[in-house]
């Protein structure tokens, strides 16, 4: 089956979710054409073509399925056999069957390529030419201490994402609206959700809140599924909002009281990880002072959602401290399939290529 | 019953002591926690804040189950201290293995927290005993350990002699201790070693080949601080069990205290089943955090303290700790676990580590 069918196949299978033009793109832009794993291309003056891994293994974090299904799609597009470590037992069970359901709903010539297993398989993990995993820092160093030395590992560890509205006061109800998409799209539990709302001083926070909390509420109100709220998870929301009114920070909560969502103004500039859950904290920060803010999690912010326009010192100051991704808020949680997640050329990564020389 | 304690001054903070001390019911229970809210409430911002926002005040306060309670997360956060700027006479630290920052407990003096830890378990445990160790630091090596604190009372009370302190330096000398141990218990006295839940499972480890101790008749054992943030963790019946065979002591005569730097009382458990009971003067609740209240008896939820010896900071304090009610009080399951995948988003205690 060549790159073409593979794609042809997804395309039909998931139309909305891996449209056939977005992956034809993702393996141009990748590997320079889309028929590279297919036969000879000429690059350079000479021919070269890409070898796929035989095997992927892939490891899957337990807060969400769109990566581990994105990478399974890495995976089929390049023609590998895939096996796919499932979120484990203690991870929220919903996930894992999301996971299953995208394999069984694949089209048999693709599903026959992927096998998934509950527990990691060590021998599978050894033998695999590739291992593309999400998850902890912690779990990516566990994962890369079983490897062999020449096993390609693009390992997804800890990031977070943030907003940045850069004329706050201006904030139209739209782009409140799409703030509010953002953080409690996939329950704000991905790495591209943003844990922190950032505007610069001279908002008017009172009025800004409101709008983003309305937001917010027609947001949960509009969502057809509701996120459960178990007792771990209550007990971190409301640990949250009662340190924020014992340290006097302005909270806004729903109407009713619901644990849907809770917006906190803190006037402490220093990015601190929210408990997530539709926890969402306000900070007002001069642009001057951001790198400091962020210093405690330079390199591992993943996206920065705009709302306005992004000024050419702050976008200097936010790839000093590692952005690898901004777009407009409201498509913080959509990046394209082109997109390079963690900055990495996800499929280039995967492959080797083949030269072949003029004659002598 | 006096109405007028003023805890600035060490009459008042000896009277407030001797009601602790005193027979209490429910009615007298109420009394002095509405009086010690009062009080608090004046003089402590962040309480003050936090009440606002729950809508309390103190003249109208219902019962004393309505005071709100503090997230212990605040004491890493906020100074939590009703005598302003008057130097604490001793500060406590919790460890800080959750977020890298460490929590205080600022004590104008240690008087109350004194009488309240030689007036719960100590009374009824240390009496009698001719030997008494402790797998911890000592005061004078750990002025921030409010464990250490509370044994080195234990230790001033029973007698210096007979009490030694196993740790300096971050190291238990269990050489040395097994040496003492085994000539103390060919005497034939009772014994009693208290320490952290960890430090035991080093001696267990250090003394694995060795013959086990036989501790004479009417010794004890006393585990307290769990596992959070070590490199290995072993359930309590795993850990009882271990112990008994160590020591050759029955599982009902090992202790587990349950406490935390941030209040001045502790509860304590009896065997790997027992239940925690508290001193008269604290209470446990269990509560829904959705909704603030008890829970019904039965259901899980998460530990609400009400300290009335908790007089310089804070007397209500909401934990992360997990447990079930029971129709005698309360089932301790341990530390809420985490149990939504957070994967590849950042959690506080996830940049602790990185930092």
């Amino acid at each position: 089956m060549t790159t073409r069918q593979r794609i042809d196949l997804l395309a039909r299978a998931y139309p909305r979710l891996f449209p056939r033009a977005e992956l034809l793109r993702l393996v141009r832009d990748q590997l320079g054409h889309v028929d590279a794993l297919d036969r000879w291309i000429v690059r350079g003056g000479k021919r070269v073509r890409a070898k796929a891994p035989q095997s992927i293994y892939h490891i899957c974090a337990g807060n969400l399925a769109v990566s581990a299904r994105t990478s399974i799609v890495h995976g089929l597009v390049l023609g590998a056999h895939n096996s796919v470590k499932l979120p484990g037992d203690r991870d929220d069970a919903s996930t894992r069957q999301e996971i299953l359901g995208f394999i069984r709903g694949l089209p048999a010539p693709l599903r026959k390529l992927v096998e998934a297993h509950n527990k990691l398989d060590e021998k599978a993990l050894h033998r695999a030419d590739a291992v593309v995993a999400f998850g902890s820092d912690a779990t990516m160093t566990s994962i890369r201490e079983k490897l062999r030395f020449d096993q390609k590992f693009v390992a997804h560890g800890h990031a977070v994402s943030l907003l940045w509205l850069s004329a706050p006061n201006k904030l139209t109800s739209k782009q409140a609206r799409a703030c509010a998409t953002d953080v409690l799209t996939y329950d704000q539990l991905g790495c591209l959700s943003p844990q922190a709302i950032y505007v610069p001083p001279g908002a008017n926070v009172e009025a800004l809140a409101e709008k983003l909390a309305q937001a917010l509420e027609t947001e949960w109100l509009a969502s057809a599924k509701k996120p459960a709220r178990p007792l771990s998870v209550a007990a971190r929301i409301a640990e949250a909002r009662d340190v924020a009114f014992a340290r006097g920070h302005r909270v806004w909560l729903p109407p009713s009281r619901h644990l849907g969502w809770m917006l906190i103004s803190d006037p402490d500039p220093a990015f601190s990880p929210s408990p997530l859950h539709g926890v969402i904290v306000l900070r007002r920060c001069a642009e001057a002072k951001l790198v400091k803010a962020l210093s405690v999690v330079s390199g591992r912010i993943s996206t920065v959602g705009v709302a306005g326009r992004l000024s050419s010192r702050l976008e200097k100051d936010f790839l000093s401290l590692g952005v690898s991704r901004f777009c407009p808020a409201g498509r913080m949680q959509f990046p394209p399939l082109t997109w390079h997640h963690d900055g990495r050329q996800t499929l280039a990564e995967l492959v080797t290529w083949i030269d072949a020389e003029g004659r002598a | 019953m006096s109405l007028d304690f003023d805890f600035t001054k060490p009459a008042g903070r000896s009277a407030w002591t001797r009601e602790l001390l005193a027979p209490m019911d429910e009615v007298k229970f109420d009394e002095l926690a509405r009086i010690l809210f009062a009080w608090q409430h004046a003089r402590v911002p962040a309480l003050e804040k936090l009440c606002a926002a729950h809508g309390i005040v103190p003249a109208s306060l219902p019962s004393w189950k309505d005071i709100p309670a503090m997230p212990q997360q605040v004491f890493k956060l906020e100074r939590l201290y009703a005598r302003g700027l008057r130097k604490p006479a001793a500060t406590y630290e919790t460890s800080g293995t959750t977020t890298g920052q460490p929590g205080r407990q600022f004590l104008a003096d240690i008087d109350i927290y004194r009488a309240v830890a030689l007036g719960n378990a100590a009374r009824p445990t240390c009496e009698g005993l001719a030997h008494l160790h402790f797998l911890v630091p000592s005061p004078q090596d750990a002025a921030h350990s409010s464990l250490s604190a509370m044994f080195g009372f234990w230790a001033e009370e029973f007698g210096a002699k007979r009490t030694a302190f196993w740790v300096n330096n971050n190291t238990i000398h269990f050489v040395a201790l097994r040496a003492v141990l085994e000539t103390q218990c060919r005497q034939g006295v009772p014994i009693g070693i208290a320490g952290t839940a960890f430090s035991f499972v080093h001696a267990i480890d250090a003394w694995a080949d060795l013959p086990p101790l036989e501790l004479p008749p009417g010794s004890w054992l006393l585990e307290t601080g769990g596992f959070k943030g070590r490199s290995r963790e072993v359930s309590k019946p795993e850990l009882y069990a271990q112990l008994a065979r160590t020591f050759s002591v029955p599982d009902a005569d090992i202790f587990n205290e349950y406490g935390m730097s941030e209040l001045s009382s502790q509860a304590y458990a009896r065997g790997t089943k027992g239940l925690h009971e508290t001193p008269p003067w604290a209470r446990v609740l269990v509560v829904n955090p959705m909704t603030g209240r008890e829970v019904r008896v039965g259901q899980k939820g998460l530990v609400r303290w009400i300290d009335l010896a908790n007089t310089d900071s804070v007397m209500a304090l909401q934990t992360l700790d997990l447990a079930e009610r029971t129709a005698q009080g309360f089932r301790l399951i341990g530390r809420l676990p985490r149990t939504e995948p957070r994967g590849c988003s950042l959690s506080a205690e996830d940049l602790a580590a990185i930092k």
